[in-house]
């Protein structure tokens, strides 16, 4: 569990960890507009090879990483490409125009087509681009610089209080469970192995004194914070947040572009010249598809 | 009655959503039995019922929202946002608990407001789950319709079941223990 903590609490010293909040936060946000507004295969490359090129400058811990991967292609890339296959096998067809079928059942109520595979592939790899982005975001905040990027983004202070709060409670909550798992452990109760039903009877007893223990901590931070008079003023400075460096200057050049690539992409090609399908293709001709670029 | 809808934000509501959030983003990511693809049976479902009943619907609400873009950058399945705002809507609903006269501080929570309890859950799945995070998914993230329906279906039918079998029984011991606590009585003056 402790091995799956990707949270940094220190500032790192690589040059992506040196930009300010502020920078940090646009871009997670313009890489997630970007993400939204697409499935075409190449842009999801694009921005997946981009984000991966950033983790790998951070030279972080891989482990945690790689577990992530293999978690979303067991739950989304086998299981979701499954049910798209058992519910909506005619989606390859009204995806991407074309069909090409190579597999049918007995009673042709279930096939496969290459078009079908193709589509699979591609909502699973928009799933791959918004999980890189999510690992880069985080990997290269701390939470002081998150609450600080927010707040200059015109969010509520109070709101970033509780992202930043709520960032670092996250270890003491795991260390809590640990704890009391260990100890019903110590006395005897089986936690492994066990039938459903057990299973989750077993989750709330340990939720009732997990619940306890984590509200119990509120009076204490909060007459802590009290009595450093927080919430008297209106607005609040960020120790974290520092001025725009030379790099951020660079990295915010680089976000408008890709803020301004997203407003054209959107009005350009979804409105004006909209393709007949929503999913780019390889092997469907332009003249089916639509996309002839 | 707005006051009770938007409840008191001061420090210590501030620090309890903050705590109901990171609690709801642990219990999500490592406390969930997953029954279907992109949902699980998460015990994370219950910190909108204790933030609910203490500090009312909005802070629920803010909770639950932040708890999951929490646990969506945390739990190594990518930034899904139509599934936040779902959340932090069923929030809401499961939130709405002083509104409608429950008073888990003071101990009062009877038959007659777990039932209506009841039908907020169950109302406030319907919403969250069977319309705006399918509209959501449809306009930002053009998922096909019928998948996202059947996976709100199950998200819904289970957040329904934590919230009743296992939100119920909390409220009830929640109120009992606060009961105790408040049952000083004022002497009359002689």
């Amino acid at each position: 569990m402790n091995n799956r903590f990707l949270i940094n609490y220190t500032p790192g010293s690589t040059p992506l960890h040196k930009l300010n909040g502020t920078t940090k936060v646009i871009g997670f946000i313009a890489i997630t507009v970007a993400i939204i507004a697409t499935f075409d295969f190449r842009i999801m490359l694009a921005i997946f090879l981009l984000c991966m090129a950033g983790v790998a400058s951070m030279k972080p811990n891989w482990k945690p990483i790689a577990f992530m991967f293999g978690f979303l292609i067991v739950t989304n890339g086998i299981i979701g490409s499954l049910m798209v296959f058992l519910l909506t096998p005619e989606s390859g067809l009204t995806k991407t125009g074309m069909e090409t079928i190579f597999w049918q059942s007995a009673g042709g109520k279930l096939y496969l087509s290459w078009e079908l595979l193709w589509y699979a592939w591609a909502m699973f790899f928009k799933r791959v681009a918004s999980l890189s982005s999510a690992i880069l975001f985080i990997l290269s905040i701390t939470p002081s610089e998150l609450a600080a990027g927010l707040n200059s983004i015109k969010m509520p202070y109070k709101i970033c209080t509780i992202v930043s709060l709520a960032f670092r409670t996250i270890p003491d909550i795991a260390r809590d469970f640990t704890d009391i798992k260990n100890s019903m452990m110590m006395r005897g109760v089986e936690l492994e192995n066990v039938s459903l039903g057990k299973k989750l009877k077993q989750y709330i007893m340990m939720l009732v004194p997990l619940l306890m223990s984590s509200f119990a901590k509120v009076e204490n931070i909060s007459n802590s914070m009290d009595l450093r008079s927080y919430g008297k003023c209106k607005g609040r400075t960020w120790y974290s947040e520092h001025p725009a460096t030379k790099n951020d200057k660079i990295a915010r050049v680089f976000i408008a572009l890709i803020f301004a690539w997203w407003i054209f992409y959107v009005v350009f090609f979804k409105h004006i010249h909209a393709p007949a399908v929503d999913f780019w293709c390889p092997w469907v001709p332009k003249e089916i598809s639509g996309y002839w670029f | 009655m707005l006051k009770k809808f938007v409840g008191e934000w001061n420090t210590k509501t501030i620090v309890a959503v903050a705590i109901g959030a990171a609690l709801f983003g642990a219990l999500m990511v490592w406390g969930s039995i997953p029954v279907f693809t992109n949902t699980s049976l998460t015990s994370a479902m219950i910190v909108p019922v204790v933030v609910g009943a203490l500090f009312g619907p909005l802070p629920a609400m803010v909770s639950l929202l932040v708890g999951n873009c929490l646990a969506d950058l945390i739990g190594g399945w990518g930034f899904w946002f139509d599934w936040s705002v779902g959340n932090g809507v069923l929030g809401l609903f499961v939130g709405l608990l002083p509104m409608y006269g429950a008073d888990i501080k003071n101990g009062i929570f009877k038959i007659k407001h777990a039932i209506i309890y009841t039908i907020c859950c169950v109302l406030g799945n319907a919403i969250a789950f069977g319309i705006v995070t399918p509209i959501m998914t449809a306009l930002f993230y053009s998922a096909d319709l019928e998948i996202t329906f059947i996976q709100s279906l199950a998200g819904g039918l289970s957040n329904t079941a934590v919230l009743v079998i296992v939100g119920l029984p909390i409220l009830f011991i929640l109120s009992k223990r606060y009961a105790s606590r408040t049952n000083l009585v004022e002497e009359p003056e002689e």
